[in-house]
């Protein structure tokens, strides 16, 4: 009973409290990513210390700008799309997604020129630590691609901006685990 | 538009520079303390810029507001 009613409430809830709960699920969700994240991070350090194999740094830092600058214009189409510019709004996700394919097939290139292999210690959580953060910048771009074209039909305005708000959050969130993978794989020694 | 467009800037100015950091605290600097903690206090500071410029977590606890 208090449940339906709870139910009936949330049903009916002003459009802010929507925004709001939507909010708190996406948080949890990062939280619950987080998790994922964090493990195979202590994974890395637990099986080789601060030890790393030889990496392409140029193609590393290159590779990380590139991701910091889609985070950069994810947030001018979010902020474009609450005032109403939905014409910029659209331009910034394309950007944002041309990043996104460049950043990953930054990671493709460097996986086909390592010279460890996946079975070696730091070749294993190597390949699953950028495997995992390249299927989410993957899994991105292609909400990214969806939002873009809803975009383009007009769909989002300041009214509603949420599904923007959402996916510029998750390519942001992406952007968090790279902030910290970049340095405990190619910046330690 | 204009000042969030600005604070974007300024955030992503700032990106720059941890990143630049981090790089040369990682190339240059021979003391394992000292280079890790270099490294460390760089990805922290971009990763909160990141949190609360970017990703609004502030939004959260206000939850009349939009935007």
């Amino acid at each position: 009973m208090a449940l339906a009613t709870a139910h009936q409430e949330a049903a009916h809830a002003p459009a802010h409290n929507h925004l709001a709960i939507n909010r708190a699920g996406l948080w949890l969700f990062f939280f619950s990513e987080t998790i994922l994240f964090g493990l195979l991070l202590s994974a890395r350090f637990y099986l080789e210390g601060i030890h790393r194999e030889e990496l392409n740094q140029a193609l590393g830092l290159l590779i990380t700008v590139i991701l910091l600058l889609s985070s950069v214009t994810a947030y001018t189409a979010e902020t474009a799309i609450e005032h109403d510019n939905k014409k910029v709004a659209s331009w910034y996700l394309f950007f944002t997604i041309v990043l996104g394919l460049i950043f990953a097939g930054g990671v493709a290139y460097e996986w086909s020129i390592a010279h460890f292999h996946r079975n070696e210690a730091f070749g294993s959580i190597f390949f699953t630590m950028t495997g995992i953060h390249a299927t989410h910048v993957i899994t991105g771009v292609f909400m990214l691609i969806l939002v873009w074209a809803q975009a383009l039909r007009g769909r989002y305005s300041s009214k509603n901006p949420w599904a923007v708000s959402a996916v510029v959050m998750y390519w942001h969130f992406v952007d968090v685990v790279w902030v910290f993978y970049y340095p405990a794989l190619y910046l330690t020694k | 538009m204009r000042k969030p467009m600005q604070t974007g800037l300024i955030v992503a100015a700032i990106l720059a520079v941890l990143t630049i950091t981090e790089y040369l605290f990682a190339t240059h600097v021979e003391d394992d303390l000292v280079r890790f903690l270099g490294i460390t206090v760089s990805a922290l500071g971009k990763a909160v810029l990141i949190i609360y410029y970017f990703m609004h977590i502030y939004r959260l606890w206000r939850p009349q507001e939009a935007h």
